[in-house]
């Protein structure tokens, strides 16, 4: 236990819900995944690196525009929508090219956008650490049972429900969500009514990594933003999604809680490896069920 | 079983060959002959891990953790040990078959792209804490300046040493390639559905490549701690995994020699253009986007047809014995 | 030898299989049949291990087979075809065929021997015994349909089956092809006194060489007979013959 907290029921609870605000940020990025996954059937792996690119474009964001409350809002709205132009133009100038090919091919292609995208970031950002502050009116920290939590964390644990619900909404309220949800069904089916499916394609891609963005100028605050980022949420997402069911938004859901949860604690008992937590959680949960807690769509 | 091997006529050029680079250290200079070394151990590297890839199709997207566990077993054993050398050099293997078994039969359950990404996930929680462990391991440094034993210390005897090994496994590769279990094995590579109704236990056949896969993998780990002196948790980390995965691609997947020309033009890149640039992943992953749009099947599946007409020629041959 | 009791099988809502019940004596020719989506292949599936049924039992030579996975069920002796081509597009034809022999021999797994070298007679016996001989090193990907189905049958011949299955052996097959097939299965059936088991279309190739027919229709079994009694069968006629 060394090095770690006291453990009152204070710290227990401050640990609780610092770890579900973390799993509200993995929700956010892995439900991007997942839906990728659900209609194109590949992981991206790039994923991890539009991640990064989002906490980047947020922190020039910021500062372009002083840095203060502004410069913060306009980030959390802009630095998704950089992420979404650049995956529109990977998937336009190349990615639906490969459509038609076998499935690994599609895969190496998101692997090389990783490689690729990782050192681009490295060319504009540079490997310096950089910082970004919340506005004031989510600086500080609140009370809880006489412990402090920071106010930022309570902001994450707000808006990562609006976005579940946001989700839910699109994908059975709009023609287009529900186009998406039977492209993940039964694409030929799609593609037999009379729907573009390369264009059903690129919409679920670019979602999904607007929502990576998302993921990524939401975290900005709360870490140092920096390379290997992409690798580190990366491995994290993919854990997620596996144990959560492959395509399925609420299993993102679930296996965040539990990611998120288990890593908060394990930062409390055993800091040092801390990281183990979750990949223990994650091999129990597959020895019992190899195909994910709830339902994949394949 | 040798006998067969030596009456192919790619086997009379291999031995060519591999006299040849015996004399290879009278003319080079030491820096040529250390870079040819790191050239064979990671074509022996990338061979193993076609041994999943390319002939049993089993996405295995980590193969380079198991390269790192039987380096790092070799290199701990020799550094923090006084054990003899010999059961070092044995253990690097043996380990990281182990860990190819327990990873393997998590993933094993698993299709295809799920099985890759597993494997992805809990090689990277090997990576993790070899990572973290700094009282074992050496956390991010790594260990450097590993003592190895005297009759290899040498570039040139090191050089000898890689070779000879990696004949030695390229032969046993390419014997169990051509055995029962590698022709069933491609089998399950083309159908493993009908494999499963002729009465095969995919899943087991499976398991096993994958355990031999790591072996061989784990055998290049000890010959990297051999030629390097060194190991770091970069050995682990997933992005070499990726580089291995490219070299299978680049030589060419169906071909049994294929992933040593793809090892060698990697490890050149590398070396050559690494040298002039930080940005040796971008260069990585636009080669692997050229490859994916021009050359799916790689440079020696350019002869793909010819590997089948080959492939029919031999069978005629077996058919007249 | 084969006894399949109420077997039930659906796939979320849809029921495939729904009360199905079969008999096939040692050496029989048993033919299956039923409009299309009557739940034949689904039946051929479960009862090969290829699918877990819902409930029902599956009695090979009175031991309950279904709950065993596919490679069991073949090592007790049951091998099949499938209705799509299914064989190994990659592999020469011997290859195709040795690789079921080698698993019949138990020597899928000898890593240092050289394949060549084994289970070549019967290989070879088999593809003789099909007529594939003259094509064996060609590679299977290139086969016409109708040999590709043929290879398949000599895939699942390599296991030396007691029971063969069949799923369609000729779909897609021009008449000429059904009928050297048939032959060939007839034939088969004859000289080394192979259960057979089979589903098929065409009513005239049923008629004409099964003995024992057993009728399906919306995953239920109707009837199993004789071809003449179920000719004769009034629910039969009504159901699926259309009353001719």
């Amino acid at each position: 236990m060394e090095g770690g907290q006291a453990i009152t029921l204070a710290a227990l609870s401050i640990t609780f819900l610092v770890g579900l605000s973390r799993a509200m940020i993995l929700f956010i990025v892995t439900s991007g995944l997942s839906f990728v996954l659900g209609v194109l059937r590949v992981p991206n792996v790039a994923h991890g690196s539009l991640y990064m690119i989002g906490a980047f474009a947020a922190y020039s964001i910021s500062t372009l525009f002083g840095g203060g409350s502004v410069g913060f809002w306009l980030a959390l709205i802009l630095a998704p929508l950089v992420v979404a132009l650049v995956s529109l133009v990977a998937e336009r100038s190349l990615f639906c090219r490969l459509y038609q090919r076998e499935h690994l091919m599609l895969l190496l292609f998101t692997f090389a956008l990783m490689l690729i995208l990782g050192d681009l970031t490295k060319m504009v950002w540079g490997a310096d650490y950089r910082s970004i502050m919340p506005p004031r009116i989510l600086q500080g920290s609140v009370s809880v049972l006489g412990s402090p939590l920071p106010k930022y964390n309570l902001f994450l644990l707000i808006i990562g429900p609006w976005v579940a619900i946001g989700l839910w909404l699109f994908s059975t309220k709009t023609k287009m969500g529900k186009i998406a949800r039977a492209a993940a069904v039964d694409m030929e089916m799609v593609g037999a009514i009379g729907i573009n499916v390369s264009w059903v394609f690129a919409f679920a891609f670019v979602l999904g990594c607007l929502l990576a963005g998302l993921g990524g100028a939401l975290v900005s605050p709360t870490i140092s933003v920096t390379l290997g980022m992409d690798h580190d949420i990366i491995i994290e997402a993919f854990l997620i999604v596996t144990i959560g069911g492959l395509g399925n938004m609420w299993g993102a859901m679930v296996g965040s809680l539990i990611f998120g949860i288990t890593q908060s604690f394990g930062v409390l008992f055993w800091p040092q490896f801390a990281i183990v937590f979750p990949y223990l959680a994650v091999v129990i949960i597959l020895t019992l069920k190899p195909t994910g807690m709830l339902k994949s769509v394949w | 079983m040798f006998g067969e091997m030596i009456r192919q006529k790619q086997f009379g050029v291999s031995i060519a060959v591999f006299v040849l680079l015996l004399l290879v250290p009278l003319f080079l200079p030491r820096f040529y002959i250390y870079f040819l070394a790191v050239i064979y151990l990671t074509a022996l590297l990338a061979m193993s891990l076609n041994l999943c890839v390319g002939h049993g199709m089993l996405f295995q997207f980590h193969h380079g953790v198991f390269y790192g566990v039987g380096a790092y077993t070799a290199g701990l054993l020799l550094a923090k040990t006084s054990v003899p050398w010999w059961i070092a050099f044995m253990a690097g293997p043996l380990a990281a078959a182990f860990a190819g078994l327990l990873i393997g039969i998590f993933c094993i359950r698993l299709n295809r792209l799920y099985f890759g990404m597993l494997q992805i996930s809990l090689g990277s929680l090997i990576w993790a804490i070899a990572f973290r462990w700094y009282g074992l391991t050496g956390g991010d440094d790594g260990i450097h300046g590993i003592p190895i034993p005297d009759f290899i210390a040498s570039t040139t005897s090191s050089y000898y040493f890689v070779l000879v090994v990696m004949g030695i496994c390229l032969i046993l590769l390419y014997l169990i390639l051509k055995s029962p279990f590698g022709s069933t094995l491609q089998a399950i590579r083309d159908n493993p559905e009908r494999c499963a109704a002729v009465g095969i236990n995919v899943r087991r056949h499976q398991l096993m490549t994958i355990i031999i896969a790591t072996f061989f993998g784990g055998a290049a780990g000890v010959l990297f701690v051999i030629v390097e002196g060194s190991i770091f948790p970069d050995l682990l980390f997933w992005v070499l995994s990726l580089e291995i995965f490219i070299m299978c691609l680049l030589g060419g997947w169906f071909t049994f020699a294929g992933p040593i020309l793809g090892a060698a033009i990697i490890v050149s890149l590398r070396t050559f253009v690494g040298a002039y640039t930080e940005y040796w992943t971008l260069i990585l992953g636009v080669i692997l986007i050229l490859l994916i749009f021009f050359m799916p099947e790689g440079i020696m599946g350019y002869n793909y047809r010819q590997l089948f007409r080959s492939r029919t020629k031999y069978a005629s041959q077996i058919q007249m014995e | 030898m084969l006894r399949v009791e109420d077997l039930h099988k659906s796939f979320d809502d849809f029921r495939a299989v729904n009360g199905a019940n079969l008999s096939v004596q040692k050496g029989e020719l048993v033919a299956v049949i039923g409009p299309n989506g009557a739940g034949k292949t689904t039946l051929f599936n479960l009862i090969t291990g290829q699918l877990q049924p819902d409930s029902g039992k599956i009695l090979l030579n009175d031991e309950d087979i279904s709950k065993l996975p596919p490679h069991i069920i073949c090592r007790k002796g049951v091998a099949r075809s499938f209705q799509i081509a299914n064989v190994f597009p990659r592999l020469s034809v011997f290859r195709n065929v040795q690789v079921s022999v080698l698993s019949q021999q138990r020597l899928s797994n000898k890593l240092f021997q050289s394949a060549s070298r084994l289970a070549v007679q019967e290989t070879n016996r088999i593809l003789e015994s099909v007529g594939l001989w003259d094509r064996k090193m060609d590679v299977a990907g290139s086969l016409s349909h109708g040999d590709k189905r043929i290879l398949e049958i000599a895939i699942a011949l390599g296991n030396e089956p007691e029971l063969l299955i069949l799923d369609e052996p000729t779909a897609g097959m021009s008449p000429e092809e059904t009928a050297t097939t048939m032959a060939l299965i007839q034939r088969l059936a004859a000289d080394q006194g192979l259960t057979i088991l089979f589903c098929e279309h065409d009513m005239e190739v049923v008629f004409g060489t099964a003995q024992s027919i057993m009728v399906m229709q919306q995953g239920q079994t109707i009837v199993q007979a004789k071809p003449e009694a179920v000719r004769q069968n009034s629910e039969v006629q009504q159901a699926y013959l259309g009353g001719e």
